[in-house]
């Protein structure tokens, strides 16, 4: 018996032991590629280099410093990665479809990092996601705004460091549908059932939130005078949304129709909150003069419509009508499916009204960096922003460009050339090899939120 | 360390343990018959005694009285009224200590016609399974099975919770035995047990909706003790405080006295007990980990006790199909990542990979209490969810992936009870401490091992040995003499030759080749027990001494074949000539 | 060129419209595309060429084709003519709205349904309708779906006031979902054993169902042979319903995604001898594209833009499904699964094309390969003379997001390039316009 035999044994019985550390940010020189800056117009062959995760320099014959590997991006094309501002990938749990109102909750307890939903959206140029609480309630939970690091377990790992916190609203059939149509999870049916009863239960919280927060600044200065000062009962749904009144926390509102998009600003500017985006918004194109004078934003799809009533008067002309009207307006996925083409999604809404490549581009960078507060960071291809980048083999708003890479601060997650086929973070010790197959035979589950309540407990 | 500033001195501990075993009447009774016990003194004679990892008296005696032990040692006096038991060629451990079970409380059935309540976003307390101030001491039925069987694989103490939902009540550490529920008690209130198990339907009904609960329950708690001491110090102009028993069970927590001890079961519900306790900052113990390999360096972070599952993956059953083809397909069976799977014509690789890849899985999980181990890590074992008998079977598992017998040992008994703030009681075979003792007719990480003792509080259980089954009695016994061709499959391929063995049954010799290498390495240890063949060879250089066991039937062999450190890898054979060939 | 074509499109839609009330409407006629760029799919690209309709059908193609006395001629330099695009599976007519269940026609009460017909709940007036066909899909397969036996789905041009007016060469399919044996998605929790259960159950009563539609069918000849009207066999719908599909004459369309259950129906299919068979759907099917191709069964693929089915196939595995079947030799044309975004048919043929299928084979997915499947390609599926006039002008190539269709004809009709989206676009690009008095933008609190 040779030794070599038994030696690769050995190592091989070894080698499942540990698996190397991953950088988290990472140095590259990306040679030679058409620069879609979006802020700043296309660069032809001009070349990017990355240092410690952050975006050096930019310009034409750049020279990697040792130790800095080069890639050639000729004949390809470079664009900021693709942020998608409504997502629902890498979540245990989607709704805590219980009560009308959870501020409490956040998605950044139930970050799943093993989801491969998150290796797929990069495939396809994602490199940041909100994931969102979902639209069972007029209040539901805070969002998480992640970068798709792709292989750490730790989900503080995936955190976008520094950026706002955001909190999800949801105007319409859903809250109302859940809550009030039959009572949540078999309960009795409470308020909301109506769009006015949506109002209602924001305006109470709101009240609710803004008395708390003045019990606990009165006991704040009590304290200082009295040691026997007691405080108040501690109820963090409503600290939370005391914080969305204090202005920490940034509104993402589940909306369809245009009178339920005029409540919400309503309501907003009674209690002093400015910053909100309105998530679907199918009919925000129709008061897109009052979504700017209020300096709101709207997060659209491209061409979703019809799936429920209050998306029946919709039109793939939304992002563009938003646009013209001077509405900072992004495209997002609210799928595991479209979230994979972005860009092909940006594409259709430049189809639909004439947009130009910087601003269909725009729909899926900067506008909805801006949206997340993150616009100085990412977003764009600008000297100090974190080098999230994508790189295509044709112009990403082309039906026939395929992301080939997909960088994260520098790192590179996906290459389409080395990539291996499977890439699971976790493999089912126990489950048979067919488990794998899993075919949705419903074609129509548009909208995960849409969709029935079972669907939010995903694992 | 679990609970380092409310631990008693041992010494006033002792003192008052032993006045209350002194006081007990002889109420326990082994387990085979329901005779009096004559006495509840024991002298194990001649015994190897492990009294801790690393500390042995090769031949000696251990003396028990009243629950405790009295002496230890190579030469010590036995008393008169002792019971001698001759434990030659046995083993004496300490009893084993489980971190984290439900022994002693038995599951309670869900009331079919409890009503759903009107409003799922409020909900009753106990509906929400919110029910921190339950005590598991109410709740301990001794004649359980779940602490027979405990006992019966060695553990001689439990840190036994409710069962429930996301807060069922506080553990207590028990001994598992006795017919007295509060004589089993060693330590009440020991921990405020949690997990990430929602209640259907009713707030919170998610994992962030239980972590917000926490969150909120847990700062609530902080303000009611806050209002509730200047109210015992000066209750005068202060409106009363509200009596609230779900808050006020988190009292101990926030003064340090006891842990909120998480059951976790996957990385993720680690990863958010983690969190929880990094925002709370109350004092942590984490139970189950099934999947910490992914969490070492948290875990490191932490420096919560651990008490680690012995529950392990079975390994997947292969198809019908798959076994015709095995040669083949074991031959080529290792992960390559840069196999794609691009058209129909693929698919055999693919699933080559994927079941390579299955097994490199199952490999985690069967090296993770190693990898604990070498992170630095000290922890116990917990049973929850796992079946009693598999432990013995799962910790050679873990020990065959790397785990040191010491280490396994340690988290077992010494640890265990470091962990728990009991050493002073229990977790060595040393003089006062409670006797719980674990006896085993060979050193018990050994295969065929078996338990013949186990003492639980002074209390003997006697356990039946059987004889290992041999050949058919009357039948032919088998014989391995002959030419086999074997295949042993490995993460990275399969590795097959030629075993020649020579010779009688019962006096072996025997070669074994590579395919790879046309040299011959002679066979040590040859032992053939009925239809049990295994040998032992070494690879110079390599990583030591490799050990080969296979079950014959007729011309059929199966088995493993174990690396020092590495584990094991299944091996199956054919006799390709010899005079018993069929 | 972005700015061109987004001036051209502006100029297109500001066409002026006929008299006040009127709604634009399509009309017949004889018509001449000219200076156009052909792609006829069948025989290649005529780079400067007239392409003339009369009434429903294509009268002439070619480079030297004289324009008819009193053609309306439509000056299509720098554009390209295409046939109409085909989608093979749509509930394009049978549903309105997803989440509201009046609104949808396509799932009956049961599991045995096969005497229902699709075409006769298909809603000519459906708003999904116009919003499909200004994208350059001129027909579709609309089909019921759910159970076993869901109805017969068909084949419909998109354009018409009645199903009959709609119906495309008569095409019509006997819908069969075969039984599933894998999960139906993460919510399923059934054990293995429980669905190896629910699978041959579902396998049992489709056999059962089958058994006795043969037998219905052999008592049914057998009568007509020698008429006995003592002893009139029973009518039973369902039987009757099958009895085409038994005996051949009407397609059988086996709605099938899982390998495993590919196989099934492949070994389903061969056992019991049928020819007349399409399978639809095929998620996996590139995991059997040699059996698929072997049999001889072509296959309505998609929708392409899915998701992996399994958890480890290569994130790219669904786009390049079509492709990949395709090159193993299956006859594959191409479906959106869609209802109110068949209009995406074109990219997800883009898609397939772009991972692996090549935009000509593409093509042909989406035309003459349906028309071919359906049989009815003597009608559909490519430009040339004789045939439907299903076509559609375009200034570039069709699956790219940024061409835009020009003029579709559906039928011979000229189909009005619009629908309530681009309405609604008009009316609200700039909605205040025209208003004299001051806009309140932000309204007041109430």
């Amino acid at each position: 018996m040779k030794k070599q035999a038994f030696l690769a044994l050995t190592f091989a019985l070894a080698f499942t032991l540990t698996a190397a550390a991953q950088p988290k940010v990472g140095d590259v020189l990306i040679k030679n590629g058409a620069v879609l800056t979006v802020t700043h117009g296309t660069l032809e062959n001009t070349d990017i280099l990355v240092r410690d995760g952050k975006i050096a320099r930019i310009g034409q014959g750049l020279r990697a410093p040792d130790g800095v590997e080069v890639v050639d991006a000729t004949g390809m094309y470079v664009m900021p990665g693709i942020i998608d501002a409504h997502s629902h990938i890498a979540l245990s749990a989607v709704n805590e479809a219980t009560n009308p109102v959870t501020a409490e909750v956040t998605m950044e307890d139930v970050t799943n990092p093993y989801h491969i939903g998150i290796y797929r959206a990069l495939a396809g140029g994602v490199t940041t996601s909100h994931t969102m609480h979902g639209s069972a309630n007029v209040i539901g939970g805070q969002n998480e705004t992640i970068k798709h690091r792709w292989g750490f377990t730790n989900p503080d790992d995936l955190r976008f460091e520094g950026a706002p916190r955001t909190i999800k609203f949801a105007l319409g059939e859903n809250p109302t549908r859940v809550h009030g149509k039959r009572g949540a999870s078999g309960g009795k049916a409470k308020v909301p059932a109506t769009r006015m009863g949506v109002e209602a239960v924001l305006r109470e919280a709101f009240a609710d939130g803004q008395r708390y927060m003045e019990a606990w600044d009165r006991y704040e200065a009590e304290k200082k005078r009295n040691s026997r000062a007691v405080p108040p009962p501690y109820d963090l749904r409503l600290e939370t949304i005391a914080d969305i009144l204090r202005g920490d926390v940034l509104v993402h509102c589940h909306s369809y129709r245009a009178d339920e998009i005029l409540m919400l600003m309503r309501v907003l500017k009674d209690f002093g909150v400015d910053k909100v985006t309105f998530q679907h918004a199918n009919e925000a194109f129709k008061v897109a003069p009052e979504l700017a004078a209020f300096g709101a934003y709207a997060s659209v799809f491209s061409d979703w419509w019809s799936y429920k009533f209050e998306v029946y008067y919709s039109t793939a002309y939304n992002a563009a009508i938003l646009t013209r009207n001077g509405v900072v307006t992004s495209v997002n996925s609210d799928s595991g499916e479209l979230d994979r083409h972005l860009y092909h999604e940006a594409a259709k809404s430049q189809r639909y009204g004439g947009l130009t490549d910087d601003e269909a581009l725009a729909l899926i960078t900067i506008n909805p960096a801006l949206q997340l507060g993150i616009a100085d960071r990412v977003g764009s291809i600008e000297v100090g922003k974190d080098a999230d980048l994508a790189v295509f083999d044709g112009h990403p708003l082309s039906v026939y460009a395929v992301p080939q890479m997909t960088f994260v601060d520098g790192v590179r997650y996906f290459d389409r050339q080395r990539d291996p086929d499977d890439v699971r973070l976790f493999v089912d010790p126990e489950a048979s090899l067919d488990d794998g197959a899993m075919i949705s035979n419903d074609e129509h589950l548009h909208e995960l939120e849409a969709v029935g309540d079972w669907l939010f407990h995903l694992k | 360390m679990f609970l380092p500033a409310t631990r008693p001195a041992p010494a006033a501990l002792l003192v008052v343990i032993a006045a209350a075993l002194a006081l007990t009447p002889l109420r326990a009774h082994a387990q085979t018959d329901d005779l009096p016990t004559v006495t509840r003194t024991y002298a194990l004679e001649h015994a190897r005694i492990v009294q801790a990892p690393g500390r042995v008296i090769e031949r000696g005696t251990v003396v028990l009285r009243n629950g405790l032990i009295t002496a230890v040692g190579a030469d010590v006096a036995i008393p008169f009224d002792a019971e001698r038991i001759a434990a030659d060629s046995m083993v004496v451990y300490a009893g084993f200590i489980d971190g984290l079970s439900h022994a002693g409380i038995p599951k309670p059935k869900e009331d079919p016609n409890r009503k759903r309540p009107d409003d799922p976003g409020n909900p009753p307390d106990d509906y929400a399974g919110i029910q921190p101030q339950r005590d598991a001491r109410a709740m301990l039925e001794p004649g359980d099975k779940s602490v027979k069987e405990l006992r019966k694989a060695g553990f001689g103490a439990a840190h036994t919770v409710p069962h429930g939902r996301m807060l069922p009540g506080s553990g207590a550490v028990v001994l598992l035995s006795g017919d007295d529920p509060g004589a089993m008690v060693l330590r009440g209130d020991a921990s405020l047990f949690a997990q990430f198990e929602a209640a259907p339907g009713v707030y919170p009904a998610t994992p962030m909706g239980m972590m917000a609960k926490m969150r909120r329950l847990y700062r609530e708690a902080e303000r009611r003790r806050m209002i509730e001491r200047m109210y015992e110090e000066n209750p005068t102009g202060l409106e009363r405080p509200p009596h609230d028993a779900v808050h006020e069970a988190f009292f101990p927590v926030l003064e340090g006295r006891k842990p909120v001890f998480f059951f976790v079961e996957s990385a993720l519900e680690a990863y958010r007990a983690l969190r929880l306790q990094k925002d709370l900052g109350f004092p942590l113990a984490l139970g189950g980990l099934e999947q910490s390999f992914d969490l070492i360096d948290a875990l490191k972070d932490a420096r919560a006790p651990l008490f680690f599952t012995l529950g392990l993956p079975k390994a997947p059953k292969k198809k019908a199909e798959a076994k015709k083809d095995s040669v083949e397909a074991e031959m080529a069976a290792q992960y390559d990542p840069s196999i794609r799977t691009a058209t129909y014509r693929d698919l055999e690789a693919e699933r080559r990979n994927l079941e390579a890849r299955q097994r490199m899985s199952r490999e985690k999980y069967l090296k993770n209490a190693a990898m604990l181990h070498e992170a630095g890590l000290r922890f116990g074992f917990s049973t929850m969810d796992v079946k009693p008998a598999d432990v013995h079977k799962n910790l050679r598992l873990m020990i065959e992936h790397g785990l040191p017998e010491d280490a396994a040992l340690a988290a077992l008994t010494t640890d265990a009870a470091d962990l728990l703030g009991l050493s002073a009681m229990l977790g060595s075979v040393d003089e006062g401490k409670i006797a719980n003792l674990v006896v085993t007719t060979k050193p018990y990480f050994d295969k065929d091992a078996k338990i013949k003792y186990v003492f639980v509080d002074g209390v003997k259980y006697e356990y039946e040995v059987k004889e290992k089954k041999k050949a058919k009695a009357g039948g032919e016994a088998a014989n391995p003499v002959g030419v086999w061709s074997y295949v042993i499959s490995t993460p990275m391929g399969a590795f097959d030759g030629t075993l020649t063995l020579e010779g009688a049954p019962d006096d072996l010799r025997g070669t074994l080749t590579s395919s790879r290498n046309p040299g011959a390495t002679e066979l040590r240890n040859l032992t053939f027990d009925g239809n049990e063949l295994s040998f032992t060879f070494e690879i110079p250089d390599g990583p030591g001494t490799l050990t080969f066991t296979v079950v014959i039937t007729g011309d059929e062999m199966e088995g493993s074949v174990n690396v020092p450190g590495m584990g094991e890898a299944p091996v199956t054979g054919t006799r390709e000539s010899g005079p018993d060939r069929l | 060129m972005n700015l061109l074509l987004t001036l051209a499109f502006a100029l297109l839609l500001m066409q002026p419209q006929s008299q006040d009330g009127d709604v634009p409407k399509g009309y017949q006629g004889t018509f001449a595309i000219t200076n156009a760029r052909i792609e006829t799919v069948t025989n290649g690209v005529i780079e400067n060429g007239t392409l003339v309709i009369r009434g429903d059908r294509i009268e002439a193609v070619g480079a030297d084709v004289t324009i008819p006395p009193g053609a309306e001629v439509i000056d299509a330099a720098g554009m390209t003519v295409y046939p109409g695009l085909i989608d093979s599976g749509t509930q394009l007519g049978l549903a309105e709205i997803g989440a509201v269940h009046e609104t949808n026609d396509f799932r009956e009460v049961g599991d045995l349904n096969p005497e229902l017909e699709a075409l006769s709940a298909v809603n000519p007036n459906s708003v999904l309708i116009p919003v499909t066909r200004v994208s350059g899909v001129t027909t579709v397969v609309t089909e019921p779906s759910g159970g076993l036996f869901p109805g017969v789905a068909a084949l419909i041009n998109l354009v018409g006031y009645t199903p009959e007016q709609m119906h495309a060469g008569g095409v019509r399919m006997m819908t069969l979902e075969f039984p599933a044996s894998g999960r139906r998605g993460f919510f399923d929790r059934r054990s293995d054993e429980d669905l190896k259960k629910a699978a041959e159950k579902a396998l049992k009563k489709l056999n059962d169902v089958w058994d006795r539609a043969v037998l219905y069918a052999r008592i049914d000849s057998a009568y007509h042979a020698a008429p006995d009207p003592d002893h009139k066999p029973e009518y039973i719908p369902e039987m009757h319903a099958l009895l085409p599909v038994v005996r051949g004459e009407m397609p059988l369309m086996i709605k099938v995604q899982r390998e495993k259950d590919i196989r099934a129906a492949l070994d389903w299919v061969q056992e019991r001898g049928l020819t007349n068979v399409v399978f639809s759907g095929v998620a996996e099917g590139w995991r059997v594209a040699d059996k698929i191709a072997e049999a001889g069964i072509p296959c309505l693929v998609g929708p392409v833009l899915s998701t992996p089915t399994r958890a480890y196939d290569r994130y790219d595995k669904a786009y390049a499904n079509a492709g990949l079947m395709r090159q193993a030799g299956v006859t594959v044309a191409l479906r959106s699964g869609e209802s109110e975004n068949v209009r995406n048919l074109p990219f997800n043929a883009g898609f397939a094309a772009a991972y692996g299928m090549g935009r000509e084979e593409a093509l042909r997915a989406v035309t003459i390969a349906p028309a071919e499947i359906f049989g009815i390609a003597d009608d559909y599926g490519s430009l040339e003379p004789g045939k439907k006039a299903n076509l559609f002008i375009a200034d570039g190539d069709p699956f790219e997001t940024a061409t835009h269709i020009r003029q579709v004809f559906i039928d011979g009709f000229k189909i009005p390039m619009t629908n309530r989206q681009i309405e609604l676009y008009r009316e609200f690009l700039h909605r205040d316009e025209g208003r004299l008095t001051p806009v309140k933008v932000v309204p007041p609190s109430n």
